[in-house]
C-alpha cells in the first residue's frame, strides 16, 4: 500500500500542472464554447456556436487551408528525411547530429524570418536569380510569402521538421536495421530486395509515429502561419486567435469551439502515436 | 556443394593508425570441415567471420573460395550463410518467411521454397511453429529458426558467430548436438567462432587459436592438450604444469630430477609441460617423492598441489584416489605425457 | 565501390548542411548591413547600426531579453522540480494505470497549448494573474512540464535502484540514498530536461501574447513586431540572438554529452517539439 502511495504522491505536482492548467482550461475552453458565460449573465447552455462554425464557409476554408498545410509540410519533411536518413547513414554519427539538431533547437519564429529573407521577393533567392539574369525586378520573382498556396510557411516548417523525422529515422537504421541487413545480405538479398523487404518494414512503424507528431504539430501551431501568411483565409489556430479578439459576444464561444475541435484532432492523433509508440517499444 | 577455404594472410585494422583486428591469419578448411576459431573476447575471430562473409573488406590479404578470390564479391553473392549471436528474425515476418527468405531472394518458386522450408523446419524440430511471429518464441528457438533461415538456402559455407553464447546452460548442450548434427548430414564446411574452449572441443575438427588478432595454433582439439605449440596456448584450456630444466642427451635435468622424454628434443633451456590429468600417483620411470598440499573436490574430480624439491604440481585425478593433505606419495610423469614447449 | 559510397555520403552531408545553414545566411548579412539594396548579393555598406540597436541602454531589446532569460530560468527549474518525481513514478515503477497517466501527461506536447490558455485566460483576468510575469510562468509550465517528464521517464527507467540499495546495506536511509547516490546519477538526465524547458519557454509567443496582454514584452514579442514592421537590419539581429541561447545549448550538449546519448531514437518521443 505505501507504494501506492508514495506513486500517488510522487505524480501530484505533475498532475496538478497538467491537470489544473491545461485540462481545466480546456474545459473552461469547452464550457465557454457552449455559451456559459456568467460573467456575461448568460447561463443557459447551447450548441450555437458549433452549430455556426461547423456550417460557415469562413470556418471551413480555414479547415481545409489547416489540412493543407499540415498535410504538405508531413508528407514532404517525412520523404525528405527519410532520403536524408538513408543518403547519411553511412557518415559519422557525430557529424549528423550536429546538422540534423540544429534545426530542431532553434525557435520556430527565428526560422520563419530567415527563410523570409531568402524567399521574399527582395530576398537572397530573388537576389539570386537577379544575378543569374533571370528577373529584372522584384516583382518578376513568384510571390511565395502571404500566398495562396503557403509556401513560406510550409518551407519553414520543412526546414524545422525534417531534421527531427531524419534522425528518428537515423536512429532506426543504424541500429537493428543495419544488424537486419546484414543478415540479409547473407542470405542473398541485393540492394533494393533488402531495402523493400527488411530496412523499409522495420524502420516504417518510427516514420510513422514521427510524422504523426509533425502533422499534429503543424496543425494547431499559430506563431508561424500568424507571421507569413495570407489574412484571408488563416489557419484555424489563428482564425480562434482573430475570433477571441473579437468584440462581439458571440466571437468568444465561436473561438472556444474553434479551440475545442482544434483540440479534438490533436488529441486522436495523440492516442494514434501513442498506439504504435508503444508497439515500437515491444519490437 | 561444399566449398574449400582458404585465408590467406588476412589483415585487417578498423581505423588507420588503429591496433590491427588481425595480423596475417592464414589457414585451409576443407570441404565439409567444421573448424572453431577460438580465442578470447576482440581476439579479432569475429572480424575474421565477417570478412569471410563479406561484410567486411580485409586491410590485406585474401579469402579463396574453392581456389578463387572472393574478396571483392559482395555478402550476397558468397553463398556463406550466417548465424550471429542474436538470433536476427526479421521481426515483422513469421517464422515460414524468415526461414524462406533466401530462397524468395533467389527467386525460387513458391511451391518448391515451402517444401524446402518445411523441410528445414524439420531438421531443427521447429515444424508446426511456421506462423508464429520471433517475438512469440523463446531464444533457443528463435536460435534455431536461424539455424534453419541459414541452411536452407544450401549454402557453400556456413559460418557461425558465438550463437549460443546467448543461451541458457543446458540449452547450449541441445543446440551443440543439433548443429553438430546437421554439419554432419550436410556436410557443410563450417567456420565457427567461440570463446569457450570446451564448446570448440566439442564441436570442431581443428581449432585456430587465436590472440590478438594472431594465429597461435591450428591443429585437432586433441593437440592442444598433448601438444601445445606454447604457454599461453596451453593455459588457454585451463590451469596446466610447466616445468623448466636443461635437456641433453635426450633427458631433462629439472628440479624434479631427471625426467626422460618420448622423443627426444634439442639440447639446451626447455620448458616441458604435462597436464594435471597426466600425473600419476605411482612409482617407475619419471618419479619422485611428493607432499600432498591441498586438495579441492570438484565433483567429478579432485584437485591436488602437489609438492616436490620446491616445484608445485597441480595433478587432476577420480575421486576414488584418497589422498589427504600431507600425505607422502610417489608421483609420476609418464614420458609419453610430457611435452616440450617450443621457446 | 566503397570510395563512391564515402563521396556520395559527403556531397549529401554537404547538400544537407548547406539547407540547414541556408536561413542563417540573410539573418548574418542583414544584421551588419548599412546599406543592401535589391539586387545586390552582399551589403554595399557594413553597419552596426543592428547591434547598437540591441545593446542600446535602457533598450527595449535589453529588457526584453532580461524578461525572457527571468522566466525561461524560473520555468526550467520549476518544470524539473515537478517532473523529477513524476519521472520517478512513470520511470521506476511498474503499475496498473500508468499508460493513462503517460497519455494525460503528454497531452500538451501535441495539443496545442493555445487552446487551453484560450480557455484559463478569464480565470487568470478573474485571479489577477493576467497581464503579470507570474501568470506568463504558469501557462510557460503547461507545454515544459511534459517534455521534462518524459525525458526524466526514460532516464529513470534505465536505472535498475541496485545503487540505491546498495547504499541502503551500507547504512543510508531512503533519503540519503536519493541524495548521494541518485540525484548525482541522474544529474545529466535533468540538465538536459531543464535545458528543454528552458528553451521551450524561450520560445514561446502565443502564450505570452495572450497571457502577458502586451504587458510582460519577452523576447520573441519584440522578434514578432520587428518581423512585421520594415527593417530588416533590426529583425535580422532580433532574430540572432533569440537563436542564440538554441545554438550555445547545442555546442555544450555536443561537447558533454556521447553522440549517441542526444540523438539517439530512444528519447525520441519527446525530442523535437522543442521551440
Amino acid at each position: 500500500m505505501g507504494g501506492r502511495i508514495k506513486i500517488f504522491l510522487l505524480l501530484t505536482p505533475a498532475s496538478l500542472v497538467v491537470g489544473v492548467l491545461f485540462a481545466g482550461g480546456l474545459v473552461s475552453a469547452l464550457v465557454q464554447s457552449l455559451g456559459y458565460m456568467p460573467a456575461i449573465g448568460q447561463t443557459t447552455v447551447n450548441l450555437d456556436a458549433y452549430r455556426k462554425v461547423l456550417t460557415d464557409g469562413d470556418f471551413l476554408s480555414s479547415l481545409f487551408l489547416t489540412l493543407y498545410v499540415a498535410g504538405a509540410s508531413t508528407g514532404i519533411s517525412t520523404v525528405l528525411a527519410v532520403l536524408a536518413a538513408l543518403a547519411l547513414r553511412k557518415s559519422s554519427g557525430r557529424v549528423s547530429a550536429v546538422v540534423f539538431q540544429l534545426p530542431i533547437t532553434i525557435p520556430h519564429l527565428v526560422a520563419a524570418v530567415g527563410i523570409a529573407l531568402v524567399v521574399s521577393q527582395t530576398g537572397l533567392g530573388a537576389r539570386g536569380a537577379a544575378a543569374l539574369g533571370l528577373i529584372g525586378q522584384p516583382s518578376d520573382f513568384p510571390a511565395l510569402l502571404y500566398d495562396k498556396y503557403s509556401i513560406g510557411i510550409i518551407l519553414t516548417y520543412v526546414w524545422k521538421e525534417t531534421p527531427f523525422i531524419a534522425l528518428v529515422v537515423l536512429a532506426s537504421l543504424r541500429g537493428v536495421a543495419a544488424e537486419l541487413e546484414d543478415v540479409a545480405r547473407t542470405l542473398g538479398a541485393g540492394a533494393w530486395q533488402r531495402f523493400w523487404y527488411v530496412v523499409f518494414p522495420v524502420i516504417s512503424p518510427g516514420i510513422v509515429a514521427a510524422s504523426l507528431i509533425v502533422f499534429a504539430f503543424t496543425f494547431g501551431a499559430f506563431e508561424v502561419p500568424y507571421l507569413l501568411g495570407k489574412t484571408y483565409p488563416t489557419i484555424l489556430p489563428v482564425t480562434a486567435y482573430n475570433e477571441y479578439r473579437g468584440i462581439e459576444l458571440t466571437s468568444r464561444p465561436i473561438a472556444m469551439a474553434i479551440n475545442i475541435l482544434i483540440s479534438l484532432v490533436t488529441a486522436a492523433f495523440a492516442a494514434a502515436y501513442l498506439r504504435i509508440a508503444k508497439d515500437l517499444g515491444r519490437g | 556443394m561444399s566449398a574449400r577455404l582458404e585465408l590467406r594472410g588476412l589483415s585487417h585494422s578498423y581505423a588507420r593508425g588503429d591496433e590491427p583486428a588481425l595480423s596475417d591469419l592464414s589457414l585451409d578448411v576443407e570441404p565439409g570441415e567444421l573448424v572453431a576459431l577460438l580465442g578470447p573476447s576482440g581476439c579479432g575471430k569475429t572480424t575474421a567471420l565477417k570478412i569471410v562473409a563479406g561484410l567486411l573488406r580485409p586491410t590485406a590479404g585474401d579469402v579463396l573460395v574453392n581456389g578463387h578470390s572472393v574478396v571483392g564479391v559482395p555478402p550476397e553473392k558468397r553463398e556463406a550463410a550466417m548465424v550471429f549471436q542474436k538470433s536476427l528474425l526479421f521481426p515483422h515476418m513469421s517464422v515460414e518467411a524468415n526461414v524462406s527468405f533466401g530462397l524468395r531472394m533467389r527467386g525460387v518458386s513458391r511451391e518448391e521454397s515451402t517444401k524446402k522450408m518445411e523441410e528445414a523446419l524439420r531438421r531443427v524440430r521447429m515444424e508446426g511453429l511456421a506462423d508464429r511471429k520471433p517475438d512469440e518464441l523463446s531464444g533457443g528457438q528463435q536460435q534455431r529458426v536461424a539455424l534453419a533461415r541459414a541452411l536452407v538456402t544450401g549454402p557453400r559455407l556456413l559460418l557461425l558467430d558465438e550463437p549460443l553464447s546467448a543461451l541458457d546452460a543446458n540449452l547450449r548442450e541441445e543446440m551443440r548436438e543439433l548443429i553438430k548434427r546437421l554439419q554432419r548430414e550436410g556436410g557443410y564446411t563450417t567456420v565457427f567462432v567461440t570463446h569457450d574452449q570446451e564448446e570448440a572441443v566439442v564441436l570442431a575438427d581443428r581449432i585456430a587459436l587465436i590472440f590478438d588478432g594472431s594465429l597461435q595454433m591450428y591443429d585437432r582439439p586433441q593437440a592442444f592438450y598433448d601438444r601445445p605449440v606454447s604457454r599461453a596456448a596451453a593455459r588457454f584450456f585451463g590451469a596446466t604444469n610447466f616445468i623448466g630444466g636443461h635437456a641433453e642427451n635426450g633427458c631433462v635435468k629439472t628440479g624434479l630430477g631427471e625426467l626422460k622424454l618420448q622423443s627426444p628434443t634439442r639440447p639446451g633451456e626447455v620448458t616441458l609441460t604435462i597436464r594435471p590429468e597426466a600425473v600419476r600417483i605411482e612409482g617407475g620411470e619419471n618419479s619422485f617423492p611428493a607432499r600432498v598440499a591441498s586438495a579441492t573436490f570438484l565433483g567429478t574430480q579432485v584437485h591436488y598441489t602437489l609438492e616436490a624439491h620446491d616445484t608445485s604440481l597441480r595433478a587432476a585425478l577420480p575421486p576414488h584416489v584418497r589422498l589427504a593433505v600431507g600425505d607422502e606419495i610417489m608421483a609420476r610423469l609418464p614420458a609419453e605425457s610430457l611435452w616440450a614447449l617450443k621457446s | 565501390m566503397r570510395l563512391l559510397d564515402k563521396r556520395r555520403s559527403n556531397l549529401g552531408l554537404a547538400l544537407v548542411a548547406a539547407m540547414v545553414v541556408l536561413p542563417f545566411v540573410p539573418l548574418v548579412l542583414w544584421t551588419f548591413a548599412g546599406e543592401w539594396r535589391f539586387p545586390d548579393l552582399l551589403p554595399t555598406e557594413w553597419s552596426l547600426r543592428g547591434v547598437r540597436y540591441l545593446l542600446e541602454p535602457g533598450g527595449k531589446v535589453l529588457s526584453a531579453t532580461l524578461t525572457s532569460l527571468l522566466i525561461g530560468v524560473s520555468v526550467a527549474l520549476a518544470s524539473i522540480v515537478v517532473g523529477l518525481p513524476a519521472g520517478m513514478a512513470l520511470g521506476g515503477y511498474e503499475w496498473r494505470f500508468k499508460g493513462v497517466v503517460i497519455f494525460f501527461i503528454l497531452l500538451p506536447i501535441l495539443v496545442p497549448p493555445l487552446a487551453s490558455t484560450m480557455g484559463i485566460h478569464l480565470t487568470f483576468i478573474r485571479l489577477g494573474l493576467a497581464d503579470t510575469v507570474f501568470g506568463v510562468f504558469l501557462v510557460h509550465l503547461v507545454p515544459t512540464v511534459p517534455y521534462t517528464a518524459v525525458i526524466l521517464t526514460s532516464v529513470f527507467a534505465e536505472r535498475t535502484g541496485e545503487l540505491e540499495e546498495a547504499a541502503r546495506t551500507l547504512g543510508a536511509n531512503p533519503w540519503q540514498a536519493f541524495l548521494h547516490v541518485t540525484l548525482p546519477e541522474v544529474a545529466p538526465g535533468v540538465a538536459v530536461a531543464g535545458l528543454f524547458a528552458f528553451l521551450i519557454s524561450w520560445g514561446q509567443y502565443i502564450l505570452t501574447l495572450l497571457i502577458g496582454g502586451g504587458n510582460v514584452v519577452t523576447l520573441p514579442m519584440l522578434l514578432f513586431s520587428a518581423a512585421s514592421g520594415n527593417d530588416p537590419v533590426h529583425t535580422s539581429a532580433l532574430a540572432l540572438v533569440f537563436a542564440l541561447p538554441a545554438i550555445l545549448a547545442l555546442v555544450v550538449a555536443l561537447r558533454f554529452l556521447k553522440p549517441g546519448e542526444r540523438g539517439g531514437g530512444r528519447g525520441f518521443l519527446g525530442l523535437g517539439k522543442v521551440s
